[in-house]
């Protein structure tokens, strides 16, 4: 386990992206302190001052790692198998649990390293007063430690399953949302219910570390609209975390081993060599059987856009008219639960179901498709074989962007019968569901063209997804922070203000969800976005003739 | 007889650099239609640059190259439709069939669809790939990756293949086939440059060979050009009966040739090697005194020189500048 160890947190720490990272915590800390730390003779006996520093200093924390620590696991075990390392590794006298043991402690230490570059921040908070180092301090670093191994297991987890770096980079990054943020949504509906699925749900958001953590904050539970919650939400996050560790630890020790690579090459069998019932059988199955033979490219088609509909392994059109089906059947059941009475639901909450189900998607499909679609190419050699054909850089652009475009229509598609059975309720709805489409649409462009955008900087496929969720999750989930503060420290107006770049909190306050009813966020988020856009949109084309001129 | 509308690839003076780095510098060159230049040179002598500014992929620092009269750096576009570049890395795309990467690319050049599918066709014929049609590209193994890299090279018809480096990790039948197809393109009036580390590879297929190193063109011509400019001495091996005396055999050959540094005896093999240029007269009287000598010689011979002796002369001789 040593040796694995050593050699982790050796190839860890060499890298740019681990001191990029230790820069920007060490500089995020210090503004924090920088920004909050008394001014003038003044003594606050209350501890008020302090009380926000900390607040902020939680959640940037909580944010650091549940943003940073799972690309490190998450390419782990995929990279050394791609690398042909791990055959090496397997192949020594290491047994499986010392590869693994060593892996997820090279990654608990990036984490403690991260820790002490916060501790003067957490030194400061403590001295300004009104912070107690044992009921406050010490146990937000005990849960931030737990989840550092927590995401650490899931990474690792994903990793000894994932084919490629990238696809380990989206489930993991998939994975953590679902873990740090869906799992919360469903109480937020169904808090003040009496059903045994209002009981599910309220255990259920205990298996993130928000609610431990702001009650550790002093923030009481996210969400909460009525009174009440658990007792002990930081215990219970940490014996829910434990578990899950414990659980994965095992099933991804099991996994190492020379099983991994006992898997003949396919044989590229296609579906017309079948038989006809396994032919009428897949097509039902699958609507888009993936493994028939196809046709060719027609005319007037762009290619690079069917070559990247055929050859992406994420957002396969087969899976993404499941998907598109599951989300029509999701958004109308909903509706139609309100419209029988059947759910005690106003359209309002319908409405933010539906729009964060949405932003969900797009926030987690788009770098999954786009973030590849530049980085990917660099990556396999493929872009110096299409700068080799008479393809333009537009040619090959507009194919590329195509590709993610016609994807995110579909996705956004499904969940619009949800909408207009909404306005069939209530008519006077129609204008803040048109908003919010606007709103939607909107998301996905700026989506799309950041992520891709992000992609033609990297020639990693992997990089270029995680730079691109940090950033999507910064300006959709990070600026959330500022909302959970709105009462204190933030004002209104600073809320209101940051929430402006934030497309969800925009579509949000749009179809009047209780707590963003009140910030006017349209049309200056729609201003912002364009504008990101348009920018994004040209240093993407630049960097694409960049990339396509002679070397 | 070659005219000059034969001369299909012209380089002339082409020097690059990367900063203070000369990659390639002040190297000309001429391919003629229907040729195969082996383009040979130790690991970063600057093959690939000079092939990246032939394609259109980079733009020379000084100098210039053609191909069928058309400019590398000015008409990128045409250089595109007349050559056929198939670079060190694959360049394979993940869930896509073999036959669906190549209407890919046949697609990219803007061939219709009907003359597609039917060149797709030859091309899969011409690898011998058209088992393979509906394999998944990144399933092959390298020798079949290498086939499909060239059938997707020729999709265009191209008047010029440029191949870099495509013998490169294949295993001796895969080398065998891979020779034959070019040698069958080379049949079909294609124009080819290979470049290659497996030097006996090129040397049974090239008609013209260029040796590069630190940039710069250090030996150009056919094989035998190359050969009597680089190799003006002969190695002749005398193979001894075993256990022959092998010092009377070495003080004889050393007293004919005057030259102690050109004898190089060997008791492992009972064999004593000479390199000389003396005429075969003279090595005719040298096995005379061997044999009067009371030396058993069981073998006389001539070792030929090949592309590798030519290939390690060269590079032994330092650069002049």
């Amino acid at each position: 386990m040593g040796a694995i160890l050593e050699r982790e947190l050796l190839s860890l720490f060499r890298t740019r992206r681990a001191f990029a990272i230790q820069a920007g915590v060490a500089v995020a800390c210090l503004i924090l302190v920088a920004l909050r730390w008394p001014q003038g003779a003044q003594v606050d006996l209350a501890g008020m001052r302090s009380r926000e520093v900390f607040i902020l200093f939680g959640y940037a924390l909580l944010s650091a790692v549940v943003l940073l620590v799972p690309s490190f696991p998450a390419s782990s075990i995929v990279r050394e198998r791609q690398q042909r390392t791990l055959v090496l590794l397997l192949h020594s006298p290491l047994s499986s649990s010392a590869v693994y043991f060593g892996k997820l402690a090279a990654t608990l230490g990036f984490v403690v390293v991260l820790i002490f570059l916060t501790v003067p921040a957490a030194a400061a908070c403590h001295a300004m007063g009104g912070i107690s180092l044992t009921g406050q301090l010490l146990p937000l670093y005990a849960v931030m430690l737990v989840l550092a191994v927590q995401l650490g297991a899931l990474g690792l987890w994903v990793s000894s399953h994932a084919r490629t770096p990238d696809s380990a980079m989206r489930i993991t990054y998939g994975a953590v949302l679902v873990l740090v943020l869906f799992t919360m949504i469903p109480h937020f509906f169904l808090q003040g219910t009496q059903s045994s699925a209002a009981t599910g749900a309220f255990w259920l958001r205990f298996v993130s570390p928000i609610p431990a953590v702001m009650e550790l904050l002093g923030h009481r539970d996210i969400g909460q609209r009525t009174a009440g919650g658990a007792e002990y939400p930081v215990a219970t996050y940490l014996v829910s975390a434990v578990l899950m560790t414990v659980v994965l630890a095992v099933l991804t020790t099991r996994r190492l081993s020379f099983r991994m690579f006992d898997a003949p090459r396919s044989q590229g069998l296609v579906t017309d060599q079948r038989s006809l019932l396994q032919r009428v059988f897949r097509r039902f199955a699958f609507l888009v059987d993936p493994q028939r033979r196809k046709s060719e490219i027609g005319p007037w088609t762009n290619p690079v856009m069917i070559k990247e509909f055929r050859s992406r392994q994420f957002g396969r059109l087969h899976w993404l008219l499941r998907l598109v089906s599951a989300c029509a059947v999701i958004s109308l059941a909903l509706t139609w639960a309100t419209t029988l009475g059947s759910a005690d639901w106003g359209v309002e909450t319908i409405g933010g179901i539906i729009v964060v189900m949405q932003m969900a998607l797009i926030v987690l499909i788009t770098p999954g498709l786009a973030a590849g679609l530049i980085s990917g190419e660099l990556e396999s050699g493929g872009w110096k074989l299409l700068r080799m054909t008479p393809m333009s850089a537009g040619v090959i652009l507009r194919g590329k962007l195509l590709s993610v475009s016609w994807t995110m229509l579909l996705i956004l598609l499904a969940t619009l019968p949800g909408y207009l059975v909404m306005v069939w309720i209530n008519p006077l709805v129609s204008e803040q569901v048109r908003q919010v489409v606007i709103s939607l649409v909107l998301t996905a462009v700026f989506s799309i063209v950041l992520s891709t955008t992000v992609s033609s900087f990297f020639r990693r496929t992997s990089a270029a997804t995680v730079a691109s969720y940090v950033v999507l999750l910064v300006i959709c989930a990070g600026t959330l922070l500022f909302w959970l503060g709105r009462d204190a420290p933030f004002g209104h107006a600073t809320v209101e203000g940051a929430l402006k770049i934030n497309p969800l909190a925009a579509a949000l306050s749009v179809i009047r969800t209780p707590g963003f009813a009140i910030y006017r966020l349209i049309p200056a988020n729609w201003w912002i976005l364009g504008t990101l856009t348009v920018l994004l949109l040209l240093l993407l084309s630049l960097r694409i003739r960049i990339l396509m001129a002679p070397d | 007889m070659t005219t000059t509308s034969d001369r299909v690839v012209v380089i002339e003076h082409l020097t690059k650099r990367f900063g203070e780095f000369t990659a390639v510098e002040d190297l000309s060159l001429t391919v003629h239609r229907g040729q195969i230049l082996g383009f040979i040179g130790p690991n970063g002598a600057g093959k690939t640059t000079t092939i990246s500014v032939l394609v259109g992929l980079a733009r020379p620092t000084s100098g210039s190259a053609s191909i069928a009269g058309a400019d590398c750096s000015r008409e990128t576009h045409r250089i595109k439709q007349l050559v056929g570049y198939m670079p060190d890395v694959f360049g394979s795309y993940d869930n896509m069939r073999v036959r669906e990467y190549l209407d890919f690319f046949g697609a990219a050049y803007g061939i219709a669809r009907t003359e597609r599918r039917k060149r797709i066709q030859e091309v899969l014929e011409i690898t011998n790939a058209e088992w393979m049609q509906d394999r998944f590209v990144e399933s092959l193994s390298h020798g079949m990756k290498q086939r499909i890299g060239i059938a997707r090279t020729l999709l265009h018809d191209p008047e010029v293949v440029i191949l870099d480096e495509p013998a490169n990790g294949l295993d001796p039948s895969a080398r065998i086939e891979m020779r034959e197809i070019l040698l069958r393109l080379a049949e079909n009036g294609k124009t080819l440059i290979v470049t290659s580390h497996i030097l006996p590879e090129l040397a049974r297929i090239c008609n013209q060979v260029a040796i590069i190193t630190h940039g710069r063109l250090r030996a150009a011509g056919t094989l035998e050009e190359i050969m009597a400019r680089v190799s003006q001495e002969r190695t002749i091996e005398i193979q001894l009966s075993s256990g022959a005396p092998l010092e009377e055999a070495v003080r004889l050959v050393t007293d004919f040739s005057g030259n102690p540094d050109a004898v190089h005896p060997s008791e492992a093999e009972s064999m004593v090697r000479l390199r000389t240029n003396r005429s075969e007269e003279d090595l005719g009287s040298l096995l005379k005194t061997l044999v009067s000598g009371g030396v058993p010689v069981t073998q006389f011979r001539e070792v030929a020189a090949d592309l590798e002796d030519a290939f390690l002369s060269v590079t032994a001789t330092p650069v002049s500048d």
